[in-house]
This record gives C-alpha cells, structure tokens and sequence, in this order.
C-alpha cells in the first residue's frame, strides 16, 4: 500500500512538475527590453532578471547602443549594447537607513538633544574647512540592479522609475539639465566648498550648466515659520555643531528628479558632515512617504582638491551660453519685447505641471510606439 | 564597430550621477555612435562655452555650395585638460573633424577628433 502510495505521489509530483515546467518553456518571461507593455510585467520588477542583470547605470548607457570598452580600473565603461547581459552584482551596501527615526525632524531633534543643544563655536574654534573639494557621492544605485531599487520605493514610484529606466535604456532621456532646468535639491549636495562662521555655513558648487548654493543657519534661529514656507529648489537648512560634526535640517525641498529616483514636496534630509585630514566624511539619511517605503541613508564623502590650474577654477555657468534664452520672451509685431503664454508657439512649459519629465516621458512613449507601429525600427536598429 | 573609439565625452554625457557638480548637459543618444565622418571645412565660429562648446564649420558640398556643419564640444573642464584654448581656433581656421554624425542626417555631430590649422591634434 505503501509502495502505491510513493509511486502516486511520485507520479503527481512529476505531472505538476510538468505543468509548472510547460508554460516556462513555452514562453520566456519578458524583460525590459522585449515587454510590450512595462505596466504589466509588476511581478517581475523585483528580479534582476527583468533587466538582464544590468545596473540602472548600464540601462542608461545602452542609449548609445555601443561596445565600450574596459577601463583602466577593469570595469566597462559607461556605454552597452542595446539588450546585452549586464554586470550588476547584488549585495552592495543597503540603503534602507540604519536609524530609528521616523522623520527627519525627530532624527535632527534626537541628534540635537545628544549634543546637548550642539557646540557654541567662535571664529577661533570653528573647524577649518577651506579649500575645494571634490566628490559627493549620494544615490546612484552603485552596482546593484534595479530590482534593488524598486523594492525601496512605494507602487506608484515603481512605475514611474521603470518607465524612466525603459525610456532612458532607448535612447529617450529625460534630464533637466538638457532644458536648462534645476538640478533640484540632491544637485546641490555635491558641495565644492564649505564655507564655515560660526553662525552660518555656505556650501557652493558649480555644474558646466548651472551653480549650486545653500545656506544652513547654524546661529540657532530655526527654520522659517510655518506660515511662510513653501517648496525651494534646495530647501531651507539648519544646523548645529556636534563638537567637528556639522549635522544639517533640510526641508521646504520642491519635488524634482534626483537622488535614488524623484520625489515629493514632502522630501526632508538630515546630513552630517566631519572634516578627517584631507577628507570630509558625510552621510545623508532622507524622508519621503510618498516616494519611499523607508527612510533611506548614503554616504557623502569629499576629498581636498589639490589642483593648482587657474583654469580650472570653479565658473560662474548658466545653461544658456549655449542654448540660448527662454522661448517664453518674444518680440510682438509692434516691436515691444512680449510673453508667450504657455502653450504658444514653442513655449509649451506648464507651471502647474510637477512631473514635467513624466509628462514628456508619456508623450515619448506614445511617439515612440507609432514610429515602431509605422514601421520604424526600434532602437539599435536604424 | 565595437572597437570604436571612446572618446570620453559621451562617457560624460552618460554620467547621470546626482551629487556630482559635473552633472551632464544632455543624452548623446541622437548622435551615431556607430558611425564616425569626416568633414574638412573652415571654422565659422568657435563658441569656448558651458555647458558644452561646439564649432560652426562651413563646408562645400559635392555642388561647392558651403553647407554649416554643427559639431558639438565638451565642457570647459574637458577642453582644458584637454588644451583646447579660447585660440585653439580662429574665424576662417580650416579644420579637419571627425564626428559621430546626429542621427537624423542634419549637418551635425559630435566630435571624437579635430585636426586644427596647425596640425595639432584634439580630442
């Protein structure tokens, strides 16, 4: 009986095994590259399969759809074939935040009240932080794929992270740069230079296309009253002094592109930052309920830069040295310098509009399927 | 064509790093980089400019008709380390340049290497 009882299991066993196996072989699971329709492939986000093991680095880079080869460190360089097996390595450092904290203003209170109301510096004490530095570092992905990533982001930014990483993997990427448009708050994080008082730090940096400030009022007057805030491009910052260890309150921060992904006007950071010799070791640890299923935590390390080349000094740039001024200003046919309203002519920015890269990628999506529909070959193939 | 050159400006342009105060212009993705041209022309105008340079050069067609040929540059950070100068070149400097075309025909690319009036190389 008992024998008979094996065989059955045995043989159910192999009848599910077979039904499981069939539809497997009969169809591969789709990836990022070959899915008619990324929306519906949700289940499979969280496999690095879904981008044939490729890094969000090396999804973009295929827009050049090329061989590139390895560098001197002996990792590829930035470009990829279009669809072609990646590299990413799963593991690398996580990102989910190490502190208990549930927003960032508990973090800053909790960390203030350790310090006992933070260091009193005068201009004899105050950590020497001159000089240009060079680094940043923040939310880049690194070399873990894009699974990774998803898993760190609510639903509805799921999505819009994977129809970026599709679009961007065709060639067709959204950057506000390009638009002479804001790098936002996580632009301004790559900090060149502190300049440190006792009352207020300023940290200056400078993009081939735009320049970064932010001031963090360390002199204890606290953020503005409630009644006055509203989002910035870089917030509004304090801080205090934990001995050498600036720690740094951001909030007030105008949703944008940047960072691990986008995010909201709900976007708060707490940052610390210590000088150690010819570095400067920092760590910033965001919140975003909207964007984020939990607080999130990356480094933020500089180094002195030790150029000497008066050349390459840091310049004052501005996006429209090279593209020009905004379509939004015009002269009438009576002489007088006049505005377009938005949607005339080739003024189409919508003010209102706080996704404009979701808007464009949507439209470029649409385009891009009538072209393939109209029988234009796909990326990779003209 | 997988032993193209790589000239690191498109490697700059696909660094979409976040933090990074190099942060790229825009995507190279409407250039060809499976094809490299070469134009040889005279220098209409030499625009040493974040975020990125670029060079008009005219150019006679196969009728003689002079054709401007848009080449995009890098950043100044590039072009320095580089030694290419505000003087590298001059109004009316014939230039030899070999370029990933754009991809939709116009008169356009972005350069991998420019030989200039004096013979120096650039890339």
């Amino acid at each position: 009986m008992r024998a008979i009882i094996t065989a059955t299991v045995s043989i159910a066993a192999l009848l599910v095994g077979l039904s499981l196996s069939a539809p497997a072989q009969a169809a591969a699971a789709p990836t990022i590259f070959d899915t008619p329709d990324f929306k519906q492939d949700r289940a499979l986000w969280t496999s690095p399969a879904y981008y044939k093991n490729n890094t969000a680095g090396q999804l973009r880079g295929m827009a050049l759809d090329i061989d590139a080869p390895e560098d001197a460190t002996g990792q590829p360089a930035g470009a990829r074939r279009y669809g072609s097996e990646g590299t990413a390595k799963l593991g690398g450092r996580s990102l989910v935040s190490p502190y208990p904290f549930k927003t960032a203003k508990e973090h800053y209170e909790a960390w203030l009240k350790e310090a006992n109301g933070g260091t009193k510096h005068t201009k004899a004490t105050i950590p020497d932080w001159s000089g240009r530095w060079d680094g940043g570092g923040g939310f880049g992905g690194g070399q873990n794929p894009p699974s990774e990533t998803v898993k760190l982001l609510t639903p509805q930014y799921q999505e819009y992270y994977i129809q970026e990483l599709k679009a961007g993997s065709e060639g067709r990427i959204w950057g506000a740069g390009a638009f002479c448009l804001p790098n936002g708050f996580f632009g301004s994080i790559g900090a060149e230079e502190f300049l440190v008082t006792p009352e207020k730090v300023w940290t200056l940096s400078s993009g081939n296309g735009s320049n970064s400030i932010r001031w963090i009022y360390t002199d204890g007057s606290g953020m503005t009253p409630e009644a006055l805030r509203f989002p910035k491009w870089n917030g509004e910052s304090i801080g205090f002094w934990n001995g050498d260890t600036l720690v740094v309150y951001t909030n007030q921060i105008r949703g944008w592109k940047g960072g691990i992904s986008e995010y909201t006007d709900a976007l708060e950071a707490v940052e610390k930052y210590r000088r150690v010799g010819d570095k400067i070791e920092g760590e910033i640890t965001i919140y975003d309920p909207n964007v984020f299923v939990k607080p999130l935590t990356s480094r933020l390390n500089f180094e002195l830069n030790k150029e000497t080349n008066p050349a390459l000094r840091p310049l004052y740039n501005t996006c429209t040295d090279t593209n020009g001024p905004s379509p939004k200003v015009f002269m009438d046919a009576k002489g007088l310098l006049n505005e377009h309203l938005s949607g005339e002519g080739a003024y189409q920015w919508d003010v209102a509009d706080q996704r404009p890269w979701g808007t464009a990628l949507t439209e470029s999506d649409r385009r891009y399927k009538a072209y393939l529909a109209a029988g234009g070959k796909p990326h990779g193939q003209e | 064509m997988s032993n193209m050159k790589w000239t690191g400006l498109a490697a700059g342009a696909l660094a979409l790093g976040l933090a990074s105060p190099a942060l790229s212009h825009h995507s190279h993705a409407m250039f060809d980089h499976t094809k490299e041209v070469t134009i040889t022309g005279n220098v209409l105008n030499f625009a040493y400019v974040n975020p990125h340079g670029f060079l008009d050069v005219a150019v006679a067609d196969a009728s003689g008709k002079q054709v401007k040929y848009w080449v995009e540059m890098s950043n100044l950070t590039n072009m320095v380390a580089r030694g290419i100068t505000p003087a590298t070149f001059k109004k009316g400097d014939k230039v030899i340049v070999k370029m990933h075309p754009l991809k939709d025909g116009r008169a356009g690319g972005s350069y991998t290497l420019i030989t200039a009036a004096d013979g120096k190389h650039y890339e």
